[in-house]
């Protein structure tokens, strides 16, 4: 099975043509990204893909950023794969997205032309939170495939009186009765070898230097501790509520399926040690979302498919785009109950979040400030596609055990425990 | 960080809700303009009933939507200070798809308060302990109203409080109990998740939350209370606070299908002779519940009903039943009441204290055939009645709901987004609520987790429907006064919203 892989391009749009943009996009989302001129829903490997528009503004220090169109998708590996397709079956929705932009190949324009734009374009993510690096679009498929077959199965029979085990074996016997079920039988193949090695490598290597750097590190900590801390006693409260017009725009896109996008754009704070605290605290987290949290949660939230933090304009700016199950308000109360300490570390690097302490604390919990900065921050996502929009992420991991439970021996318990899993 | 509560400050249908007046009434009304609402508010104000000590044989409350409060003057710069969704109103289309009202529920179809009905200002509540104290009640409110050129939209009549819903289960026994209240006293055995204590914040606005915060709520400069009618800010930032001792008050007409909920039970237990089966009806009903009709719940004795039971509480589910065998995770009261089987670490203070902060105070009551009728004694047989066939099909008969939140969007539209109409709540795929889901495009599926394996009931049909709501605000006394002596056109500053502190 492949890695996953967050691929984002962004490109600024002609000033004389946002509003035009801001009705395509609309019309975009209305007609949705899964069939013609996109056709996601064809192309091999797309999870979730999306399009939207960061307005024009000014940088903190009055500079003019014009207004860019932000393209998403979460994917399957190759890269090279998803770029072909993009300027291949999707090139006409592709076409008439970036037309907007400026510099965009125009028509009559080749493949490759537009595949190097596109190359040209993508911004790198510091971190990308994959839900469980390695399970594919055909593997989610499948395997929610496999479940409804086997639910399918219980539901003609009558089990009443029958062992656990003896359910199971027949379930069993089904899959293997199913020709179109036969990969069922073996566990998923794991993502390449060349990828788990370059994990491998990492995942030792990070902390290695680390501690080899720690003589050197520790005093600087230190020091950074105090002017952090010093720097945190300035910080005010977020006393901003969201206007309505731009509520009701954001949500209006939002709870039509079990998956919601969400994204959020702000400022970087000025400064060189919020700079750098920034950048390192990515840092971490980028290690910690590809060694710790690869498998099912995000520290305990386990509502989230894909997420990515994005530095923009030379890191004066950043995003945060996710895709997750419920909606806004659960989303924000598990970030409050459960992973503070994780948005507090990064997001009071940027402008507008409640006053934390000594980086992970206060901030989020601050509930009100901390969910009206969100909401004011957000940014309305209106064209959106979702491979698999009714599953959460806790149906496709259990859909997952599932697979797994039909292979091996099982003692009675583990039989029952598995059979509970339909 | 319990703040002594306001007693006399705070409308008494936060503090109680009136076993002892089983008989009430809802008038919902629309002033013409500004001097009639506030006519009103002046004949209501001394009528109103504070939440300190009750020995009355009747009632009122007063609570109004935002269009009542703009009609009474209140200026758009302090509206802006409630929450979004009370502002915004039931009935927008972002909230009708995020409240399930959508298909048969949409606000078109609704008796009142949908976008083909005119506004409505505000909502009058009179409970009594007889038939008669409030017919004389409600009597002398309609004469009022008409003299004031008030009008009353809908008036909303009740049954007599029983102990059971129209479905014919005991309804109304688990309520939080909030801190600073008498109650609270008694109920505060640690760790037993029926017996939690919630901080008085979650329902009274102007107290610390669930979080240690105050929620917001507008506050105005001191100065545009020149009289010191409202009360101060507990934040200390001097402002006038006129949402302290107030709540949100959420009121939805529900419409229940009792015959049709019978009618699928008896279908799809019936045995393989086509014969009914009258146990096994029961007994999936109650598995749809999580509770006997006699209240006693199904953790505590999965098999059968046991009303010595039927006001138990006192249960968790963790440890009890985590995969459902007993009662489904899908459940009626599962769902709404999740207790200790939430995220992170179930089974524990910190599943509990995440639970904590989505708890709604119900008041709701009752309507259905009988209703308003004096001489009909409660509402507790119809229910079996219609499930042994012998009620014709009647007129509409469902639930007044009424809850109390201090957060519209935390408490009440998260209980009903996130675990009544999510289909793949607690890990599940298509199953909403089965007594009050809404089935528009998924959630027909309810799932009862037994051994060896779970059955699949599908293609349940909708068994409730919304018939009309609105978002309400149930202000303080002083804030009720506040707002009768505003002049009219005159707006006042408001400060920025109340900051959690």
């Amino acid at each position: 099975m492949p890695h996953q892989i967050g691929v984002t391009i962004r490109a600024p749009v002609a000033a004389d043509r946002v509003a035009e943009l801001r009705q395509w996009l609309a019309e975009a989302g209305k007609t949705g990204l899964g069939d013609a001129p996109f056709g996601f829903a064809g192309c091999r490997g797309v999870h979730f893909a999306r399009f939207y528009l960061l307005e024009e503004t000014a940088d903190l220090a009055g500079r003019p950023i014009p207004a860019s169109l932000v393209f998403m998708s979460e994917v399957d590996a190759p890269l090279r794969r998803h770029l072909a397709e993009l300027a291949g079956v999707a090139r006409e929705g592709i076409d008439q997205a970036f037309q907007h932009c400026t510099g965009y190949p125009g028509p009559g324009r080749g493949r490759r032309q537009r595949i190097a734009w596109l190359r040209r374009h993508r911004v790198r993510a510091s971190a990308f939170y994959v839900n469980t690096v390695g399970r594919g679009v055909a593997q989610i498929r499948q395997e929610a495939e496999l479940r409804e077959a086997l639910e399918d199965y219980l539901d003609r029979q009558d089990h009443i009186g029958r062992t656990a085990a003896e359910v199971r074996r027949e379930l069993q016997d089904y899959v293997a009765g199913r020709a179109d079920l036969a990969w069922a039988a073996k566990p998923p193949a794991p993502p390449s070898l060349l990828f788990r090695a370059r994990e491998a490598v990492h995942m030792v290597a990070v902390p290695a230097v680390l501690l080899l750097s720690l003589p050197v590190l520790l005093p600087i900590l230190l020091v950074w501790a105090v002017l952090l801390r010093i720097d945190e006693r300035r910080d005010r409260p977020f006393t901003q509520r969201p206007a309505r017009r731009h509520l009701e725009e954001v949500a209006g896109y939002e709870d039509f399926s079990t998956q919601n996008p969400f994204a959020v754009a702000g400022f970087v704070r000025p400064g060189r040690l919020r700079q750098l605290t920034f950048r390192a605290v990515l840092f971490l987290t980028d290690y910690g979302v590809r060694h710790i949290f690869n498998h099912d949660s995000l520290a305990g939230v386990k509502t989230i498919h894909f997420a990515r933090w994005v530095p923009l304009d030379g890191w004066r700016r950043m995003t945060f785009a996710s895709n997750y199950d419920g909606a806004v308000e659960a989303y924000n109360d598990d970030f409050i109950n459960l992973i503070w300490w994780g948005l507090n570390a990064t997001f009071s690097n940027g402008m507008d979040y409640p006053p934390t302490r000594w980086l992970f604390f206060g901030g989020a919990k601050l509930e009100e400030q901390f969910k009206n900065t969100i909401r004011c921050h957000q940014v309305a996502v209106p064209a959106w596609y979702a491979a698999y929009p009714e599953l959460s992420a806790d149906n496709i991991e259990n859909n997952a055990q599932i697979r797994a439970g039909l292979r091996g021996e099982m003692g009675p318990a583990q039989a029952e425990h598995w059979l509970s899993l339909l | 960080m319990a703040a002594k509560l306001d007693l006399d400050d705070i409308q008494g249908l936060i503090a109680r809700g009136y076993r002892n007046l089983p008989h009430a009434r809802f008038t919902i009304f629309a002033a013409h303009d500004a001097a009639a609402g506030r006519a009103l508010l002046s004949w209501l104000l001394p009528r109103v009933t504070p939440a300190g000590r009750f020995a009355g044989t009747s009632a009122l409350h007063l609570a109004y939507t935002a269009a009542g409060l703009r009609r009474l003057g209140l200026a758009e710069s302090v509206i802006t200070g409630f929450a979004a969704q009370f502002i915004e109103g039931m009935t927008g289309p972002n909230r009708s798809r995020f409240l399930g009202d959508v298909g048969e529920s949409d606000p078109r179809y609704w008796a009142w308060g949908g976008p083909q009905h005119p506004p409505v200002d505000g909502l009058i509540l009179l409970y009594a302990n007889s038939p008669e104290v409030l017919d004389a009640r409600q009597a002398e409110l309609a004469t009022h109203l008409d003299g004031l050129a008030v009008r009353q939209v809908t008036v909303l009549d009740t049954l007599e409080l029983g102990n059971n819903e129209p479905f014919g289960f005991h309804d109304g026994i688990s309520q939080p109990v909030i801190q600073g209240l008498s109650k609270a006293t008694g109920a505060a055995r640690a760790g037993t998740p029926g017996g939690r204590v919630v901080p008085a914040g979650e329902f009274v606005l102007g107290y610390p939350n669930a979080y240690g915060q105050l929620t917001s709520r507008p506050l105005l400069q001191a100065a545009d209370d020149p009289r010191r009618l409202l009360p101060r800010d507990p934040g200390g930032s001097g402002a006038a606070d006129p949402g302290r001792n107030g709540c949100y008050l959420v009121m939805r007409q529900l419409e229940q299908d009792v015959d049709g909920f019978w009618r699928y039970a008896g279908h799809a237990t019936r045995r393989p002779d086509g014969s009914d089966d009258p146990g096994a009806r029961t007994a999936l009903a109650a598995k749809m519940v999580g509770r006997w009709p006699s209240g006693a719940p199904l953790v505590e004795t999965p098999d059968r009903d046991d009303p010595r039971l039927g006001d138990d509480n006192d249960f968790g589910y963790h440890r009890a039943d985590p995969l459902g065998l007993a009662c489904p995770a899908g459940a009626h009261i599962r769902r709404v009441n999740p207790r200790d089987s939430l995220d992170p670490r179930p089974g524990t203070e910190a599943s509990l204290a995440v639970n904590d902060g989505h708890r709604l105070l119900r008041r709701g009551r009752s309507y259905g055939p009988g209703d308003g009728a004096p001489t009909t004694a409660g509402n507790g047989n119809h229910a079996e009645r219609t499930a042994q066939g012998d009620v014709a099909p009647s007129r509409e008969t469902g639930l007044h709901f009424i809850c109390l939140v201090a957060s519209l969007a935390r408490q009440f539209e998260f209980v009903q987004h996130t675990w009544l109409n999510n289909p793949t709540f607690h890990g599940l795929y298509d199953d909403t609520d089965p007594l009050i889901g809404s089935r528009h495009l998924r959630g027909a599926t309810f799932t009862v987790p037994a051994r060896p394996a779970r059955r699949r009931y599908r293609d349940l049909p909708q068994f409730v429907r919304t018939r009309g709501g609105a978002y309400f605000f149930l202000p303080g006394i002083s804030a009720l006064r506040y707002l009768e002596q505003l002049p009219a056109g005159v707006p006042a500053a408001s400060l920025s919203p109340a900051m959690t502190r």
